[in-house]
């Protein structure tokens, strides 16, 4: 369950205590936890949602957001978008050590899953990359089912838009791609294999490239970008250059490449025949394997909630209280609401509370 | 926002009195939900100001804001204190609206359970700021042993806070002022019932000489 501003829209993963000092963006104390159901739901029930919220008056637009940092495209994503952000977020603290920030993951995902459907699927050869991607990609899985159902269809229409952005491609050195896919002329194959670099150590929430992929990519991508490349261009730009080959990993990690792999074969991928051929009897796993990751998000989400959460909101009316964390914080809650919202005093920022 | 406006007061006056030395101690009544926390400030604030603090009830978490009254002055055997009586909603680890369905709509008995959740992070807060010293107030017809209380005591000798516990109700039957002693012996336990106005006359001279 991750925690919005409401005032610029800034999302911070659950465990974050950069919120406890204000809205680094805005200065905003009043924050809400975004509900869990936007995190795995499709865009209709986030905009739904979305529509209520606006309805209560205190979710302002995004476009206050104008901060260009890394969280500054959360903010100013579209509502639904800020969804799947948050989802994004939220899983941020799965391997809060494979990406410094949720945006970096972010602007890598977009690209690294689509690389999964296109490059992924036609180079045997990236099996190294994709098995670090899919053991990544794990806890992901279940939003990703249904984006690998879309991809089929996004394929065509999203590729274009990466290309035509330079500025997140542009940073990455050529010898950061593998020869043969420098050369490779027409979108698909140079954005997919781009991203399969970026996928290489890098978290990727397919969630990212749900449906929607025009606006995302406008509205997520590009204000990454500049962030992505250079917060990437030292050691993991050099990390992902070196591709591990694959007898330096462990047998059953080829195993899951099959979720990947066989995430976009069965999904309709044009030409299953050249990557996904190699491991048919992995597609059973696809559907399993996602189901299986959900619970575990969710015991994350609880045991974060109770490492860092002072109040717990059980539902509506009940509440369970950590009484050592309520003291030892200097902000508390002062106004929780029903669905979910609450007001966190910060004692620098009170001064601004008329205007909420 | 209205809360807005009154939290902004109330920190305010907290950073005035930051900045002025010479006012009175700040003494928080704390304990668990129901232990007549306000009926002692209540009584208190009577017996010397003439003023109440804030309304009584039996359901519990009926004081869901923290509540001041300011300069109180207590005599006792030519010994004069000035305190601020701070009068804090019940501090537990669980608020369930049921609790309250019993007594009024759910709607009211949500509303109360998440004005009492707030409180409690209020209580705490206060704990951690902006007390000189604590009055715990436990109902002496029930166990003292829970994890509130060891933890709110705990916290309070971890800040070297002068603490009173006071064991209420003891008009009750099933009072037991020693299972409270045994509890904590570490502190001074002063037998009352806020309610009855009984053995006041030791409760304040125990705070005369603990928060003088």
């Amino acid at each position: 369950m991750p925690h919005e501003c409401t005032n610029c829209g800034r999302t911070f993963p659950d465990g974050s205590k950069e919120m406890l000092s204000g809205c680094p963006d805005c200065g905003g104390n009043k924050f809400q936890f975004a509900p869990s159901g936007r995190a795995t739901s499709g865009s209709s029930g986030s905009t739904a949602r979305k529509v209520a919220d606006s309805g209560a008056g205190t979710v302002e637009s995004p476009d206050t957001a104008a901060d260009p940092d890394t969280s500054g495209t959360v903010g100013r994503a579209a509502e639904t978008v800020r969804g799947w952000m948050s989802s994004e977020s939220d899983d941020s603290s799965t391997e809060p050590e494979s990406q410094p920030t949720a945006s970096n993951r972010s602007g890598s995902s977009t690209v690294d899953d689509r690389s999964t459907s296109t490059a992924g699927t036609r180079s045997g050869s990236a099996d190294a990359n994709r098995s670090q991607r899919a053991d990544a990609n794990r806890s992901q899985q279940t939003e990703a089912q249904q984006t690998d159902r879309s991809w089929p269809g996004s394929d065509g229409s999203i590729e274009p838009d990466e290309r035509s952005e330079p500025g997140e491609f542009a940073e990455w050195p050529e010898t950061a791609r593998r020869p043969e896919d420098r050369s490779t002329p027409p979108g698909d194959a140079s954005s997919g294999i781009q991203g399969d670099n970026a996928g290489a150590g890098s978290v990727s929430p397919p969630a990212d490239s749900i449906d929607d992929g025009g606006s995302l990519e406008d509205d997520g991508t590009l204000t990454d970008g500049p962030t992505l490349a250079e917060s990437e261009n030292t050691a993991q730009a050099d990390a992902r250059s070196e591709v591990v080959s694959t007898d330096d990993l462990p047998s059953d990690v080829d195993r899951t490449t099959a979720p990947e792999t066989g995430a976009a074969g069965p999904s309709g991928s044009p030409d299953p025949a050249d990557g996904t051929g190699e491991q048919p009897p992995d597609h059973g796993r696809v559907v399993s394997e996602p189901s299986g990751d959900q619970p575990s998000i969710e015991e994350l989400r609880a045991e974060l909630n109770e490492q860092f959460e002072s109040i717990k909101i059980v539902s509506p009316g009940q509440y369970e209280l950590n009484l050592m964390e309520l003291y030892n914080r200097e902000e508390y809650i002062i106004s929780l609401q029903e669905d979910g919202r609450y007001v966190i005093d910060v004692p620098d920022s009170w001064r601004s509370d008329d205007d909420s | 926002m209205g809360l807005f406006t009154e939290l902004k007061d109330s920190i305010s006056r907290v950073t005035d009195r930051l900045f002025s030395e010479q006012e009175p101690k700040r003494i928080g009544i704390y304990g668990p939900p129901n232990a007549g926390k306000t009926t002692l400030a209540n009584r208190i604030a009577r017996d010397w100001t003439g003023d109440a603090i804030g309304a009584e009830s039996h359901i519990p978490h009926e004081t869901r804001r923290a509540r001041r009254k300011e300069g109180v002055e207590i005599e006792r055997n030519g010994k004069s204190v000035t305190i601020d009586i701070v009068d804090t909603p019940g501090v537990t680890t669980k608020v369930d609206y049921e609790e309250f369905t019993d007594e009024m709509e759910e709607d009211d008995a949500i509303r109360r359970s998440r004005e009492a959740t707030e409180g409690v992070a209020e209580a705490m807060h206060w704990l951690r700021e902006d007390v000189d010293g604590v009055i715990y107030v436990l109902d002496s017809a029930e166990d003292p042993i829970t994890q509130v209380n060891t933890m709110l005591i705990g916290i309070i000798e971890s800040r070297d806070l002068p603490v009173l516990i006071f064991a209420n109700k003891i008009d009750l039957d099933d009072s037991s002022v020693k299972r409270i002693e045994d509890a904590f012996p570490q502190h001074k336990t002063v037998p009352l019932s806020a309610k009855e106005g009984e053995n006041m006359d030791e409760v304040y001279e125990n705070i005369a000489e603990y928060f003088g």
